[in-house]
């Protein structure tokens, strides 16, 4: 049963979750059961979290973005972070957490745009 | 302005060692001030009157006449027997003023001295011989003095650091400059040496440029940076890291045939970013990266100045 | 180990911000406080950031391994310059390998997951004083960039 802190949306077949609010540890645990709870019931191909409020991400959270991704590609699901702040990359970068793995977009315009590609990309294998 | 708080004014206070007896005796002075201010102000301008250098700042009467009863009031207030907060406020407002018109500090403290002078030998009179009394007089007001002094060198100092500041901040400006080359590409030639603070200052411009334009290319020439070394590799690298991070591309730029030896020598990993030597075929992967290339006009022909 | 430089004094009469952390909502409470100072004090968005970042992190080993300590917030005057300055304390169980805690590299969650040697450098100043047994003492300090 979804918890319904983090609102995820549905476009198309990619869904979209957008963090607007202040992550505490069990909002966090809470979100990545929802998203994933979403995917199965959906069958989303993609999924994009939008993390464009977020104004601070420490270890916590990037691992719960990394390990979500991870989770829903074994879910058949490809992830794209969109929307990252720019102090945000320089504090993960400088703590040297480089986030390996994960796809990033600028925009969820481009975020989409990736989501399409994969979903063509697939439907021609 | 300067700001002070009152724990300072309190530190600077005892550093100028003014107590409450200093106090009490500059109070009592009051009318010592009233009578003889008229007079040590005039005192005061013969001097500055009587030199080119100083003259200049008071060109006409309506202004010297001005300035003159400001002179008065300043003169009063060292008798006023509150020196708190609202004193010292007073005092740095006096000092932004006579800093702004420009008034080189010598000038102010050649002032001051003579000030001193008059005051000296008004004291003398007004004690009538009592040295012990016209000594300690003269200590109090010589404390407030210098402690008003010092309030006005610091407002000239913190003029000078604010100008600096502005300049730093334009220097580095310029020392970043994010030139966008075609649509979502963006290029940085970093020129002359990279330290830590430098490194820092560019990353950041770097990654809020790309946000800001939504770039999806960023161009990082290297071919002005003297030096390359493993602190210098580091620091291209967190960035290229950042900048992938917001979901960019990097592509490295302007390597030397020495820059490439070193850095494969320290053993330090750029292999996985994109590299080139030369800018242009930076330009050109950049340009097939968002998919557009440059190509030929097809009426071109060799024949230049034809 | 780094020593802290002499030069810094907390201002005598400066507020200090104290809050426990014996919930996980805490580690909340000290990142908001200390991302509120830095900002109030006008550092840049980079600066908050690494603060904020930083104080997450050191509150949420607090959290994690000790359960229970406080994390005491204050500003810092040196001159003209302007600091934070976070301490971090419990009773916990304290860091056996302290050279290994703060070796280079991110710590998985294999590992000691303290990620102490990341979140030194974010910050200026960075002092340890930690015994198996006793607990852990983690002060850092951020001065507000000059230019």
């Amino acid at each position: 049963m979804a918890s319904g802190t983090i609102p995820i949306l549905k476009i198309g077949s990619t869904l979209l979750a957008s963090i607007q609010i202040e992550l505490h540890d069990t909002v966090v645990d809470l979100f990545q059961n929802d998203v994933l709870q979403e995917i199965e019931k959906t069958a989303a191909r993609g999924l994009i979290i939008d993390i464009s409020a977020l104004e601070t991400v420490d270890s916590y959270v990037a691992r719960m973005l990394a390990n979500t991704a991870k989770m829903a590609k074994l879910m058949g699901t490809e992830t794209v972070i969109v929307g990252m702040r720019p102090a945000v990359a320089a504090t993960l970068v400088r703590m040297g957490y480089f986030m390996e793995g994960i796809t990033t977009a600028l925009s969820l315009e481009e975020g989409l745009a990736l989501q399409n590609s994969y979903t063509k990309a697939a439907e021609a294998e | 302005m300067l700001k002070l708080d009152e724990a300072d004014l309190t530190n600077r206070l005892a550093f100028f060692e003014l107590t409450q007896t200093d106090f009490q005796r500059l109070a009592e002075l009051k009318s010592f001030a009233d009578r003889w201010t008229n007079e040590i102000t005039d005192g005061l301008y013969e001097l500055i009157m009587g030199h080119p250098e100083s003259r200049v700042f008071f060109p006409d009467q309506a202004t010297l006449a001005r300035v003159k009863k400001m002179q008065n009031a300043y003169f009063l207030g060292l008798f006023a027997g509150s020196y708190d907060l609202n004193y010292v406020r007073d005092r740095l407002r006096v000092g932004t003023a006579h800093e702004r018109i420009g008034l080189p500090p010598k000038l102010y403290l050649g002032a001051y001295r003579r000030y001193l002078e008059l005051i000296h030998a008004k004291l003398l009179d007004h004690f009538q011989g009592n040295e012990a009394e016209a000594t300690n007089a003269l200590s109090s007001i010589r404390k407030i003095i210098f402690f008003d002094m010092a309030l006005a060198i610091d407002t000239y100092i913190a003029a000078y650091l604010e100008t600096m500041t502005r300049h730093q901040a334009a220097i580095r400006e310029l020392s970043t400059p994010v030139i966008k080359v075609h649509d979502r590409i963006l290029l940085l030639p970093i020129v002359g040496t990279v330290d830590t603070q430098r490194a820092h200052q560019i990353m950041e411009t770097v990654l809020v440029e790309v946000v800001e334009q939504q770039a999806k290319v960023m161009i990082l020439d290297i071919a002005g940076v003297p030096v390359v070394d493993t602190k210098v590799a580091d620091h291209i690298l967190k960035t290229t890291a950042a900048v992938q991070l917001l979901g960019a591309q990097t592509i490295l730029t302007g390597i030397s045939a020495s820059v490439a030896r070193t850095v494969v020598q320290l053993g330090v990993e750029i292999t996985r970013m994109h590299t080139r030597s030369k800018l242009s075929e930076g330009i050109e992967l950049a340009l097939s990266i968002v998919g557009k290339r440059i190509t030929s006009k097809p009426n071109h022909s060799e024949r230049e100045g034809a | 180990m780094q020593v802290l430089s002499a030069s810094a004094v907390p201002h005598e009469d400066n507020p200090l911000w104290e809050i426990r952390i014996d919930k996980e909502a805490d580690i909340v409470a000290v990142r908001q406080c200390a991302r509120d100072l830095a900002k109030e004090h006008g550092f840049d968005q980079f600066a908050v950031a690494a603060l904020t970042t930083a104080a997450s992190e050191l509150s949420r080993n607090v959290w994690v391994h000790a359960h229970k300590g406080v994390a005491r917030i204050k500003i810092l005057r040196n001159g003209k310059r302007v600091g934070i300055e976070l301490e971090f304390e419990d009773h916990g169980p304290g860091i056996a390998d302290l050279n290994r805690a703060l070796a280079g590299g991110f710590s998985t969650a294999k590992s000691l997951g303290l990620g102490l040697s990341g979140t030194k450098r974010l910050v200026d100043e960075f002092n340890i004083d930690t015994e198996p047994g006793r607990g852990t003492k983690i002060v850092i300090r951020k001065w507000k960039r000059e230019f």
